[in-house]
């Protein structure tokens, strides 16, 4: 018989829970039009879904490299600021402005990636630490009127306002989600890099020993998350059609729970791509349904803190039995 | 079958700060040939592969690669010549596949993917020459440790290695991988692959290798050719003929057993399989020491009695009473612990001498309401230093910035304030140096005559001869020989360590 590694498992249980909540919600809130399983709802809630997995996407190669990111949120607003700040001040054109966007996700990165592939310094508390230094940031360069009191940047530019529709319900951002998910899903499992990313995040001491360069690894996977931040900003923006100072606020738990509950252990070298689009899809589905039924949707969050638990108890509990199986197997085991 | 010279080391000297540890050390590889390194613990052995391996450099001497002299000076000098080291510590990648973890930085690529199809082939093709059993695809997590172990090899062969170096290989195998891994290593000799086998067991070698070069005390004591690899000749030439006669390798045993019974093991059995149906008594004021090869069990045994590790079956009374498995209940009990990894569980190298001490000692320090007494914290720390001699006699002093021996004095001066019946040691002067050895075993043999039992795990043959009342001997989880009211020489103890007959001995 064969065994079922972790990836498998996982995925079956991250499936198995996303479809135990639709059918859950459609019992509960109803199929009807504006009821939980109408088309245009379960179109909202992949929307809902997109920028989470987007980011997730990134935060996915992070996380399997055992590493985390805690200013996603605090990048966003930052990149929307700053935007918002040449659309105010600038006649500069609407690619240009977006360009200037998509370098400074990238320029987030890059100082998260340095600080903790360069300089050594734990994941958790840099970018903890990047985390309180972009949104202040956000707020230095935020818009204010004579009085300096902060103003909410409309920011009405048509080509903008265009990216917050599409075609039909198929909006552009579920497009690029699409995108930006299959691309990551191939950079995982076809390139050199994807295979370096589960080498770091199993063990970096072997990953050295192979001669792979860890720190590069590393670093390469943080720029890539500001990167997929600079666009869930882009998004963000011309879905409210303004920048705020409190864009991203608390932001930063979405992907992480969406590549969680997908199946990417915490302590790294397992999970995929697919399986944060399925973990954030889960987070959307229980918004979406919570809202439906009118219940206070502070339940949410205790119910998105206990999957979280109960899936990181499975990856513990999981890795001790793979050793423990590993050496019964061999105990078994001769040469036929 | 063995043919040119693929590996000679002339002349090669090292030593760490002053002290010598390899001493024209000679060594040659020949290809196609298993060649074993044996050697007592700091016998040099592992300095030797590291500077093969480019991990040390080397203070005098000349490395030559297939005739010609070469600079190692990392391991990736070594990789380039065709060598390749087989961890103790595996380095594959468990959620990868075989095939991944063969080519890992190295796979063959279309543009930017990976060819898995390619990959897997050429995985294939070098399983299929060697004989593994393994399959490409098969993710490395749903292997045994034999399997993995393989993998490494298959790296190694992978980049066209014509050495391999197997340090231990058998350490962390069951008896069936082991086996496995034997049948492999005929197969790369057959290939024409040379082996470097260092191992602490006879048996292995004596059935695997074509030479055997065995060091002593950083020299070269002996090059064996196979027929020559006769038990009692291994054993006589790893301890060295003048040593065994001198003083310190012989001794007369004398064990009180008219004095009660401390601590009695009835069917200790591990739930792993590492040691089987240990019993055994410890009798008041008795220093009783187990011999063995590293791996034979006996720190396992150890843990189990003071209740870190829970056995599966068996049962430790002390004193009459059964003693319920856990840490906290032995000390209650009045069972003190010293353990083998020294800085990382011995004490707490950030904090003070007093902090260390007062550390297992809180039920007994005065409390002032619920906080502890500082004064009475400190009176204690004082009163151990003084009794064992701690330097610097500081109280204050970090504990992790003190010699090793003065670190062991503190772990040791710890269990010395508590009312203590039996004190376990487990290789208790481990990195010490000899003026504070003979400190410790004198705090030993005076613990011993005030009716501590005391039981001293040690790799150290001459420290075991030179503590131990009674001594049992541990061979791949069982007891197998038992020393007592009897002349014991340090061969004697390695031989039964190594499953050798006495008749074979001599």
């Amino acid at each position: 018989m064969k065994k079922m590694n972790q990836t498998t498992m996982r995925r079956l249980i991250s499936v198995g829970m996303l479809a135990v909540l639709v059918i859950l919600f459609t019992i509960l809130a109803g199929a009807g039009k504006g009821n939980f399983l109408h088309f245009d709802n379960l179109i909202e809630i992949v929307r809902d879904a997109s920028i989470p997995a987007i980011i997730g996407v990134g935060v996915t190669f992070i996380i399997i490299t055992a590493g985390i990111d805690l200013s996603t949120g605090s990048a966003m607003a930052l990149v929307g600021m700053v935007m918002a700040n040449i659309y105010e001040y600038t006649l500069w054109p609407f690619k240009v402005m977006v360009l200037c966007g998509i370098l400074v996700g990238i320029l987030c990165g890059l100082i998260n990636g340095i600080i903790v592939a360069k300089l050594h310094v734990p994941e958790f508390i840099g970018t903890l630490a990047t985390m309180s230094v972009y949104r202040a940031l956000t707020y230095i360069i935020a818009i204010k009127d004579a009085n300096g009191v902060i103003q909410s940047e409309p920011m009405t530019h048509s080509q903008y306002v265009w990216l917050g529709y599409g075609i039909g319900k198929f909006y552009y951002l579920i497009m690029v989600m699409l995108v930006v998910v299959v691309i990551g899903q191939i950079i995982l499992r076809y390139t050199r890099y994807g295979t370096n990313l589960y080498s770091v995040g199993a063990s970096k001491k072997a990953a050295t020993l192979s001669g792979i360069n860890v720190e590069r690894v590393q670093m390469v996977a943080y720029i890539f998350t500001g990167f997929t931040v600079a666009i869930g900003a882009i998004f963000t923006t011309a879905r409210l059609q303004s920048a705020t100072t409190a864009i991203g606020t608390n932001f930063e738990f979405n992907p992480i729970a969406a590549a969680v509950v997908g199946g990417v252990a915490l302590s790294g070298g397992s999970g995929d791509v697919i399986g944060t689009l399925i973990g954030a899809l889960f987070m959307a589905t229980l918004e979406n349904g919570v809202r439906k039924l009118d219940m206070n949707t502070s339940y949410q969050y205790i119910i998105k803190g206990i999957i979280i638990i109960a899936v990181v108890i499975f990856d513990a509990v999981y890795k001790s039995r793979i050793d423990k199986a590993a050496k019964e197997q061999g105990a078994k085991e001769g040469l036929e | 079958m063995a043919g040119s010279t693929i590996l000679e080391a002339k002349n090669i000297y090292k030593s760490f700060s002053g002290v010598p540890v390899l001493q024209d050390v000679h060594f040659e590889v020949k290809a196609g040939e298993v060649h074993a390194l044996m050697g007592e613990n700091g016998a040099g052995k592992s300095t030797l592969i590291k500077i093969i391996t480019g991990v040390y450099s080397k203070d005098e001497g000349q490395i030559e690669w297939e005739g010609k002299p070469v600079e190692i000076r990392n391991y990736q000098d070594c990789q380039k010549l065709g060598v390749a080291c087989i961890y103790q510590e595996l380095s594959v990648i468990p959620p990868l596949t075989v095939a991944q973890n063969v080519f890992l930085g190295r796979e063959p690529r279309i543009g930017p993917f990976i060819n898995y199809a390619k990959m897997n082939k050429m995985t294939q093709e070098l399983i299929d020459r060697y004989q593994f059993p393994l399959k490409p695809t098969t993710v490395v997590d749903n292997l045994g440790i034999g399997q993995r172990q393989l993998i490494e090899i298959l790296k190694g062969l992978s980049q066209n290695s014509k050495l391999l170096i197997m340090d231990e290989p058998t350490a962390s195998l069951s008896g069936k991988e082991a086996e496995m891994l034997f049948k492999i290593i005929q197969k790369l000799r057959e290939q024409g692959v040379s082996i470097i086998y260092i191992s602490h067991r006879l048996e292995e070698v004596y059935m695997l290798s074509d030479r055997l070069t065995i060091l002593r005390d950083g020299k070269n004591a002996a090059v064996l050719e196979k027929e020559e690899i006769i038990p009692a000749k291994v054993i006589e030439t790893m301890i060295g003929k003048v040593v065994d006669e001198s003083a310190g390798s012989r001794k007369m045993l004398h064990s009180d057993d008219s004095a009660p019974v401390a601590l009695d093991v009835k069917g200790l059995t591990d739930a792993t399989d590492r040691f089987r149906n240990i019993s055994f008594q410890v009798h008041k004021g008795e220093i009783l020491g187990f011999g063995g090869l590293i791996g034979a069990g006996r720190t396992e045994v150890v843990r189990a009695i003071y209740g870190i590790d829970k056995a599966a079956a068996g049962e430790v009374t002390l004193d009459g009473k059964k003693l319920s498995p856990s840490p906290k209940a032995s000390i209650r009990a009045g069972i003190g612990f010293v353990p083998e990894d020294r800085r990382n569980q011995g004490f707490i190298p950030l904090l003070s001498t007093t902090k260390n001490v007062a550390l297992t000692n809180y039920d007994i320090v005065k409390k002032n309401g619920l906080a502890i007494s500082d004064g009475d914290e400190l009176d204690m720390s004082k009163r151990a230093i003084q009794a064992i001699d701690i330097r610097p006699s500081d109280p204050d002093k970090q504990v992790g910035v003190m010699s090793g021996g003065n670190q062991q004095k503190v772990v040791l001066g710890k269990w010395l304030m508590r009312d203590l019946k039996l004190l376990i040691v487990d290789e208790p002067t481990a990195g010490i140096d000899v003026g504070a050895k003979d400190e410790i075993y004198s705090i030993l043999e005076k613990l011993a005559s005030e009716g501590v039992a005391v039981i001293v795990v040690t790799s150290d043959l001459q420290e075991l001869l030179r503590v131990s009342h009674r001594i049992l001997v541990m061979r791949k989880g069982d007891i197998v020989r038992e020393f007592k009211n009897e002349e014991v020489t340090q061969s004697k103890v390695l031989a039964a360590g190594q499953g050798v007959t006495e008749e074979e001995a001599k």
